[in-house]
Protein backbone atom coordinates (compact mmCIF):
# COMPACT_ATOMS: atom_id res chain seq x y z
CA UNK A 1 0.00 0.00 0.00
CA UNK A 2 1.57 3.19 -1.00
CA UNK A 3 0.19 6.11 1.45
CA UNK A 4 0.98 9.38 0.27
CA UNK A 5 -0.60 10.48 3.33
CA UNK A 6 1.73 8.32 5.50
CA UNK A 7 4.81 9.51 3.53
CA UNK A 8 3.96 12.95 4.16
CA UNK A 9 3.10 12.13 8.03
CA UNK A 10 6.99 10.38 8.13
CA UNK A 11 8.55 12.77 5.90
CA UNK A 12 7.52 16.22 8.40
CA UNK A 13 8.73 14.05 11.23
CA UNK A 14 11.31 13.75 9.74
CA UNK A 15 11.83 17.26 8.89
CA UNK A 16 11.20 18.03 12.32
CA UNK A 17 14.04 16.42 13.41
CA UNK A 18 16.33 17.74 11.13
CA UNK A 19 15.60 21.10 12.19
CA UNK A 20 15.74 20.42 15.52
CA UNK A 21 19.17 18.92 15.16
CA UNK A 22 20.22 21.54 13.83
CA UNK A 23 19.62 24.49 16.07
CA UNK A 24 21.28 22.34 19.08
CA UNK A 25 24.08 22.28 16.79
CA UNK A 26 24.12 26.01 15.72
CA UNK A 27 23.13 26.39 19.67
CA UNK A 28 24.98 24.55 22.36
CA UNK A 29 28.65 24.63 23.61
CA UNK A 30 28.95 21.22 25.10
CA UNK A 31 30.91 18.97 22.41
CA UNK A 32 28.88 15.97 23.77
CA UNK A 33 25.51 17.65 23.46
CA UNK A 34 26.87 19.05 20.00
CA UNK A 35 27.31 15.37 18.75
CA UNK A 36 23.93 14.06 19.66
CA UNK A 37 22.56 16.99 17.71
CA UNK A 38 24.23 15.23 15.01
CA UNK A 39 23.18 12.53 15.30
CA UNK A 40 19.37 13.66 15.69
CA UNK A 41 19.80 15.25 12.57
CA UNK A 42 20.92 11.69 10.86
CA UNK A 43 17.92 10.08 12.39
CA UNK A 44 15.66 12.45 10.58
CA UNK A 45 17.64 11.46 7.44
CA UNK A 46 17.12 8.00 7.99
CA UNK A 47 12.95 8.04 8.43
CA UNK A 48 12.73 10.35 5.46
CA UNK A 49 14.76 7.48 3.60
CA UNK A 50 12.77 4.70 5.23
CA UNK A 51 9.57 6.27 4.35
CA UNK A 52 10.39 6.66 0.46
CA UNK A 53 11.38 3.01 0.60
CA UNK A 54 7.83 2.00 1.96
CA UNK A 55 6.30 4.45 -0.66
CA UNK A 56 7.94 2.71 -3.52
CA UNK A 57 8.14 -0.78 -2.17
CA UNK A 58 11.85 -0.56 -3.20
CA UNK A 59 14.95 -1.55 -0.80
CA UNK A 60 17.30 1.09 -1.85
CA UNK A 61 16.41 3.60 0.73
CA UNK A 62 16.48 0.94 4.00
CA UNK A 63 19.94 -0.27 2.43
CA UNK A 64 20.68 3.46 2.40
CA UNK A 65 20.09 3.36 6.35
CA UNK A 66 21.84 0.60 6.80
CA UNK A 67 25.14 2.20 5.66
CA UNK A 68 23.73 5.67 7.43
CA UNK A 69 24.02 3.35 11.01
CA UNK A 70 27.58 2.30 9.94
CA UNK A 71 29.04 5.18 8.80
CA UNK A 72 27.40 6.65 12.28
CA UNK A 73 28.97 4.18 14.15
CA UNK A 74 32.40 4.85 13.03
CA UNK A 75 31.17 9.12 13.53
CA UNK A 76 30.63 7.96 17.10
CA UNK A 77 34.01 6.19 17.56
CA UNK A 78 35.82 9.39 16.13
CA UNK A 79 34.12 11.84 17.75
CA UNK A 80 34.23 10.36 21.61
CA UNK A 81 38.22 10.02 21.10
CA UNK A 82 38.05 13.09 19.68
CA UNK A 83 36.44 14.18 22.92
CA UNK A 84 38.28 12.06 25.21
CA UNK A 85 41.28 14.19 24.08
CA UNK A 86 40.01 17.54 23.78
CA UNK A 87 38.92 17.31 27.44
CA UNK A 88 42.41 15.90 28.56
CA UNK A 89 44.07 19.15 26.87
CA UNK A 90 41.40 21.39 27.65
CA UNK A 91 40.04 20.70 31.22
CA UNK A 92 36.35 21.12 29.74
CA UNK A 93 33.90 20.35 26.97
CA UNK A 94 33.62 24.15 26.51
CA UNK A 95 33.55 24.07 22.35
CA UNK A 96 34.72 27.88 22.75
CA UNK A 97 37.79 27.09 24.06
CA UNK A 98 39.23 25.82 20.80
CA UNK A 99 38.33 28.77 18.99
CA UNK A 100 41.58 29.72 18.21
CA UNK A 101 41.28 27.22 15.15
CA UNK A 102 39.29 30.11 13.18
CA UNK A 103 40.33 31.89 10.37
CA UNK A 104 42.33 34.93 10.96
CA UNK A 105 39.81 36.99 9.29
CA UNK A 106 37.19 36.40 12.24
CA UNK A 107 37.16 38.42 15.42
CA UNK A 108 37.62 36.20 18.87
CA UNK A 109 34.55 35.40 20.72
CA UNK A 110 34.51 36.30 24.40
CA UNK A 111 31.81 35.42 26.97
CA UNK A 112 30.97 38.65 28.64
CA UNK A 113 29.03 37.24 31.59
CA UNK A 114 29.01 33.93 32.82
CA UNK A 115 26.04 33.10 34.59
CA UNK A 116 26.15 32.87 38.21
CA UNK A 117 24.90 29.47 39.61
CA UNK A 118 22.02 30.16 41.59
CA UNK A 119 21.79 29.28 45.50
CA UNK A 120 18.33 26.75 45.05
CA UNK A 121 19.95 25.28 41.47
CA UNK A 122 23.25 24.25 43.65
CA UNK A 123 21.54 22.12 46.09
CA UNK A 124 22.60 18.61 45.55
CA UNK A 125 21.38 15.31 46.94
CA UNK A 126 23.61 14.06 50.04
CA UNK A 127 24.30 10.77 50.91
CA UNK A 128 25.11 9.25 54.10
CA UNK A 129 28.77 8.84 54.57
CA UNK A 130 29.88 5.08 54.79
CA UNK A 131 33.72 4.05 55.05
CA UNK A 132 36.81 6.32 54.64
CA UNK A 133 37.84 9.07 52.04
CA UNK A 134 40.04 7.51 49.58
CA UNK A 135 43.94 8.59 49.22
CA UNK A 136 43.81 11.18 46.11
CA UNK A 137 46.18 10.56 43.15
CA UNK A 138 48.27 14.09 43.12
CA UNK A 139 48.95 13.08 39.06
CA UNK A 140 44.98 13.03 38.22
CA UNK A 141 44.01 16.79 39.74
CA UNK A 142 45.60 19.01 37.21
CA UNK A 143 42.90 17.64 34.75
CA UNK A 144 40.15 19.01 36.64
CA UNK A 145 39.88 22.45 36.00
CA UNK A 146 36.92 22.86 38.93
CA UNK A 147 34.95 19.99 40.63
CA UNK B 1 -6.96 30.86 7.69
CA UNK B 2 -5.06 29.87 4.86
CA UNK B 3 -2.05 27.72 4.66
CA UNK B 4 1.02 30.29 4.36
CA UNK B 5 -0.55 32.30 6.81
CA UNK B 6 -1.02 29.50 9.90
CA UNK B 7 2.77 28.23 8.41
CA UNK B 8 4.38 31.90 9.11
CA UNK B 9 2.21 31.81 12.60
CA UNK B 10 3.47 28.61 13.26
CA UNK B 11 7.42 29.61 12.19
CA UNK B 12 6.91 32.14 14.87
CA UNK B 13 6.10 30.15 17.60
CA UNK B 14 8.41 27.70 17.34
CA UNK B 15 11.21 30.11 16.58
CA UNK B 16 10.00 31.86 20.02
CA UNK B 17 9.19 29.13 21.95
CA UNK B 18 12.83 27.41 20.98
CA UNK B 19 14.41 30.62 21.78
CA UNK B 20 12.73 30.55 25.28
CA UNK B 21 13.89 27.04 25.74
CA UNK B 22 17.61 27.09 24.82
CA UNK B 23 19.99 28.00 27.18
CA UNK B 24 20.43 31.37 28.31
CA UNK B 25 22.09 31.60 31.43
CA UNK B 26 19.41 31.73 34.56
CA UNK B 27 16.93 33.28 32.02
CA UNK B 28 13.45 31.52 33.08
CA UNK B 29 10.38 30.72 30.99
CA UNK B 30 11.21 26.96 30.20
CA UNK B 31 7.80 26.18 30.77
CA UNK B 32 6.26 28.82 27.99
CA UNK B 33 8.61 27.75 25.62
CA UNK B 34 7.96 24.36 25.54
CA UNK B 35 4.49 24.87 25.38
CA UNK B 36 5.14 27.23 22.39
CA UNK B 37 7.52 24.64 20.78
CA UNK B 38 4.54 21.95 20.75
CA UNK B 39 1.92 24.27 19.73
CA UNK B 40 4.13 25.84 16.89
CA UNK B 41 4.53 22.00 15.68
CA UNK B 42 0.93 21.76 15.68
CA UNK B 43 0.04 24.17 13.59
CA UNK B 44 2.76 23.39 11.08
CA UNK B 45 1.50 19.83 10.23
CA UNK B 46 -2.00 21.68 10.47
CA UNK B 47 -0.37 23.90 7.29
CA UNK B 48 1.15 21.16 5.77
CA UNK B 49 -2.48 19.16 5.83
CA UNK B 50 -4.17 22.86 4.63
CA UNK B 51 -1.61 22.65 1.65
CA UNK B 52 -1.44 19.10 0.70
CA UNK B 53 -5.04 18.10 0.80
CA UNK B 54 -3.98 14.82 0.89
CA UNK B 55 -5.96 11.18 1.05
CA UNK B 56 -5.72 9.75 4.06
CA UNK B 57 -5.85 5.75 2.81
CA UNK B 58 -4.30 4.53 6.13
CA UNK B 59 -6.74 4.00 8.92
CA UNK B 60 -7.44 6.04 11.68
CA UNK B 61 -6.00 3.49 14.43
CA UNK B 62 -2.88 2.85 12.55
CA UNK B 63 -2.23 6.90 12.01
CA UNK B 64 -2.87 7.67 15.62
CA UNK B 65 -0.06 5.16 16.06
CA UNK B 66 1.95 7.47 13.52
CA UNK B 67 1.17 10.75 15.53
CA UNK B 68 2.02 9.38 18.87
CA UNK B 69 5.58 7.51 18.21
CA UNK B 70 6.25 10.84 15.71
CA UNK B 71 5.01 13.29 18.73
CA UNK B 72 7.34 10.81 20.92
CA UNK B 73 10.52 11.23 18.63
CA UNK B 74 10.18 14.84 18.17
CA UNK B 75 9.24 15.81 21.67
CA UNK B 76 12.27 14.22 23.65
CA UNK B 77 15.01 15.19 20.57
CA UNK B 78 13.07 18.72 21.32
CA UNK B 79 14.42 17.70 25.12
CA UNK B 80 17.53 16.28 24.07
CA UNK B 81 19.10 19.49 22.24
CA UNK B 82 17.49 21.87 25.31
CA UNK B 83 18.76 20.19 28.29
CA UNK B 84 21.04 22.10 30.55
CA UNK B 85 22.65 18.97 32.37
CA UNK B 86 24.27 16.58 29.04
CA UNK B 87 22.93 13.30 31.11
CA UNK B 88 19.64 14.31 31.05
CA UNK B 89 20.17 15.24 27.07
CA UNK B 90 21.84 11.87 26.51
CA UNK B 91 18.57 10.27 28.02
CA UNK B 92 16.44 12.24 25.98
CA UNK B 93 18.36 11.12 23.03
CA UNK B 94 17.52 7.04 23.89
CA UNK B 95 14.28 8.07 24.00
CA UNK B 96 13.91 9.79 20.69
CA UNK B 97 16.02 6.87 19.12
CA UNK B 98 13.52 4.33 20.76
CA UNK B 99 10.45 6.71 18.56
CA UNK B 100 12.46 6.16 15.69
CA UNK B 101 12.65 2.96 15.49
CA UNK B 102 8.56 2.40 16.67
CA UNK B 103 8.13 4.28 13.21
CA UNK B 104 10.61 2.38 11.01
CA UNK B 105 8.72 -1.04 12.52
CA UNK B 106 5.64 0.13 11.80
CA UNK B 107 6.50 0.52 8.03
CA UNK B 108 8.06 -2.43 7.21
CA UNK B 109 11.53 -2.00 8.05
CA UNK B 110 12.07 -4.54 10.94
CA UNK B 111 15.32 -5.12 10.28
CA UNK B 112 16.52 -1.21 10.56
CA UNK B 113 14.55 -0.76 13.98
CA UNK B 114 16.37 -3.39 15.45
CA UNK B 115 19.63 -2.32 14.08
CA UNK B 116 19.11 1.28 15.20
CA UNK B 117 18.06 -0.37 19.07
CA UNK B 118 21.16 -2.25 19.31
CA UNK B 119 23.52 0.14 17.73
CA UNK B 120 22.23 3.57 18.92
CA UNK B 121 20.60 3.06 21.88
CA UNK B 122 22.86 -0.16 23.10
CA UNK B 123 26.16 1.25 22.45
CA UNK B 124 26.14 4.39 21.51
CA UNK B 125 24.64 5.76 24.68
CA UNK B 126 26.30 4.01 26.91
CA UNK B 127 29.61 5.16 25.79
CA UNK B 128 27.97 8.93 25.64
CA UNK B 129 26.88 8.32 29.60
CA UNK B 130 30.89 6.98 29.98
CA UNK B 131 31.83 10.22 28.62
CA UNK B 132 29.80 11.79 30.32
CA UNK B 133 31.18 10.38 33.49
CA UNK B 134 34.37 11.13 32.54
CA UNK B 135 34.19 14.53 31.82
CA UNK B 136 31.59 15.89 34.01
CA UNK B 137 31.29 14.56 37.62
CA UNK B 138 30.43 18.21 38.93
CA UNK B 139 26.85 18.67 36.55
CA UNK B 140 27.03 22.06 36.36
CA UNK B 141 29.12 23.84 33.93
CA UNK B 142 28.80 27.48 32.48
CA UNK B 143 28.85 26.40 29.34
CA UNK B 144 25.99 24.49 29.22
CA UNK B 145 23.82 27.13 30.81
CA UNK B 146 24.83 29.53 27.47
CA UNK B 147 24.28 29.20 23.64
CA UNK B 148 26.06 30.82 20.64
CA UNK B 149 22.99 32.77 19.74
CA UNK B 150 20.25 31.32 20.55
CA UNK B 151 17.99 33.60 18.82
CA UNK B 152 19.71 33.07 15.68
CA UNK B 153 19.93 29.63 16.37
CA UNK B 154 16.36 29.21 17.22
CA UNK B 155 14.87 31.53 13.82
CA UNK B 156 17.13 29.22 11.83
CA UNK B 157 16.17 25.78 12.77
CA UNK B 158 12.23 27.20 12.84
CA UNK B 159 12.53 28.78 9.32
CA UNK B 160 14.36 25.30 8.27
CA UNK B 161 11.03 23.34 9.80
CA UNK B 162 9.20 25.43 7.84
CA UNK B 163 10.65 25.64 4.72
CA UNK B 164 10.55 21.25 4.34
CA UNK B 165 6.91 21.66 5.87
CA UNK B 166 6.33 23.39 3.13
CA UNK B 167 7.76 21.62 0.67
CA UNK B 168 6.84 18.17 1.55
CA UNK B 169 3.08 19.25 1.43
CA UNK B 170 3.22 20.49 -2.24
CA UNK B 171 5.02 17.68 -3.32
CA UNK B 172 3.32 15.88 -6.90
CA UNK B 173 2.12 12.90 -4.67
CA UNK B 174 -0.16 11.55 -7.57
CA UNK B 175 2.77 11.72 -10.15
CA UNK B 176 4.99 10.88 -7.98
CA UNK B 177 3.15 7.36 -6.83
CA UNK B 178 4.39 4.47 -8.94
CA UNK B 179 1.87 2.45 -11.04
CA UNK B 180 0.09 0.06 -9.92
CA UNK B 181 1.49 -2.92 -12.21
CA UNK B 182 4.97 -1.62 -11.10
CA UNK B 183 3.70 -2.15 -7.36
CA UNK B 184 3.12 -5.46 -7.78
CA UNK B 185 5.91 -6.52 -9.34
CA UNK B 186 8.11 -4.94 -6.65
CA UNK B 187 5.68 -6.64 -3.92
CA UNK B 188 6.62 -9.74 -5.42
CA UNK B 189 10.36 -8.74 -3.43
CA UNK B 190 9.27 -6.25 -0.83
CA UNK B 191 5.96 -7.64 1.17
CA UNK B 192 7.94 -10.95 1.60
CA UNK B 193 7.26 -12.65 4.85
CA UNK B 194 10.94 -13.25 5.49
CA UNK B 195 12.30 -9.52 5.74
CA UNK B 196 15.04 -9.69 6.76
CA UNK B 197 16.41 -12.46 5.15
CA UNK B 198 15.65 -10.63 1.80
CA UNK B 199 17.11 -7.36 3.26
CA UNK B 200 20.10 -9.53 3.78
CA UNK B 201 20.01 -11.07 0.41
CA UNK B 202 20.05 -8.05 -1.38
CA UNK B 203 22.40 -6.38 0.48
CA UNK B 204 25.41 -8.78 -0.10
CA UNK B 205 24.54 -9.47 -3.10
CA UNK B 206 23.59 -5.85 -5.15
CA UNK B 207 25.29 -4.04 -2.45
CA UNK B 208 28.52 -5.56 -1.81
CA UNK B 209 31.10 -3.40 -2.85
CA UNK B 210 28.86 -1.15 -0.66
CA UNK B 211 29.61 -3.36 2.41
CA UNK B 212 33.30 -4.23 1.97
CA UNK B 213 33.91 -0.41 1.61
CA UNK B 214 31.91 0.05 4.85
CA UNK B 215 33.78 -2.95 6.53
CA UNK B 216 37.26 -0.74 5.35
CA UNK B 217 35.81 2.15 6.91
CA UNK B 218 35.08 0.67 9.86
CA UNK B 219 38.51 -0.28 10.06
CA UNK B 220 40.06 2.95 9.66
CA UNK B 221 37.58 4.64 12.12
CA UNK B 222 38.67 1.71 14.83
CA UNK B 223 42.14 2.68 13.93
CA UNK B 224 41.89 6.65 13.96
CA UNK B 225 40.17 6.38 17.18
CA UNK B 226 42.90 4.39 18.80
CA UNK B 227 45.91 6.52 17.37
CA UNK B 228 44.17 10.20 18.20
CA UNK B 229 43.47 8.85 21.57
CA UNK B 230 47.44 7.17 21.91
CA UNK B 231 48.33 10.45 20.63
CA UNK B 232 46.26 13.09 22.20
CA UNK B 233 47.67 12.49 26.09
CA UNK B 234 50.98 12.72 25.05
CA UNK B 235 52.69 16.15 25.37
CA UNK B 236 52.10 18.95 22.64
CA UNK B 237 55.48 19.95 20.73
CA UNK B 238 57.60 22.92 22.35
CA UNK B 239 57.11 25.13 19.70
CA UNK B 240 53.20 24.24 19.78
CA UNK B 241 52.07 27.94 19.90
CA UNK B 242 48.35 27.62 20.50
CA UNK B 243 48.62 25.43 23.12
CA UNK B 244 46.83 26.92 26.79
CA UNK B 245 48.20 26.70 29.83
CA UNK B 246 45.83 23.79 31.00
CA UNK B 247 46.67 21.71 28.26
CA UNK B 248 50.20 21.52 29.17
CA UNK B 249 48.94 21.22 32.93
CA UNK B 250 47.38 17.86 31.60
CA UNK B 251 50.35 17.19 30.18
CA UNK B 252 52.39 16.85 33.30
CA UNK B 253 51.04 13.21 33.50
CA UNK B 254 52.29 12.09 30.97
CA UNK B 255 50.86 9.61 27.64
CA UNK B 256 48.67 6.90 29.22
Amino acid sequence: MSDPSLLANYLWIGAMLFGIGLVGLAARRNLIVMFLSAEIMLQGVSISLVAWSRFYHDWGGQMFVLFIIAVAACEAAVALALTVVLFQRAGHLDVAFWQKLREDSLTEYVDHELPVVLDEESHWPELTPAGRRPAEDPTQTPYRSHV
Amino acid sequence: MTSPQVLLLAIGFLAVGLWLMLPRGNARGRGWGAALSVIGIMAMIQAGSLAGQLPLAAPWGYRSVVWLLGGITVVSALGAVVMRNPVYCALWFALSLLGTAGLMLLIGAQFLALATVVVYAGAIVVTFLFVLMLAQPEGQAYYDRISWEAALSAITGALMIGCLTAAISRLPYADLQPDAATLKLRDRSFAVEQHVAELGGRLFSEHLIAVEIAALLLLVALIGATAMVRQGAKPPSAEGEGVAESSVAAAKGGPR
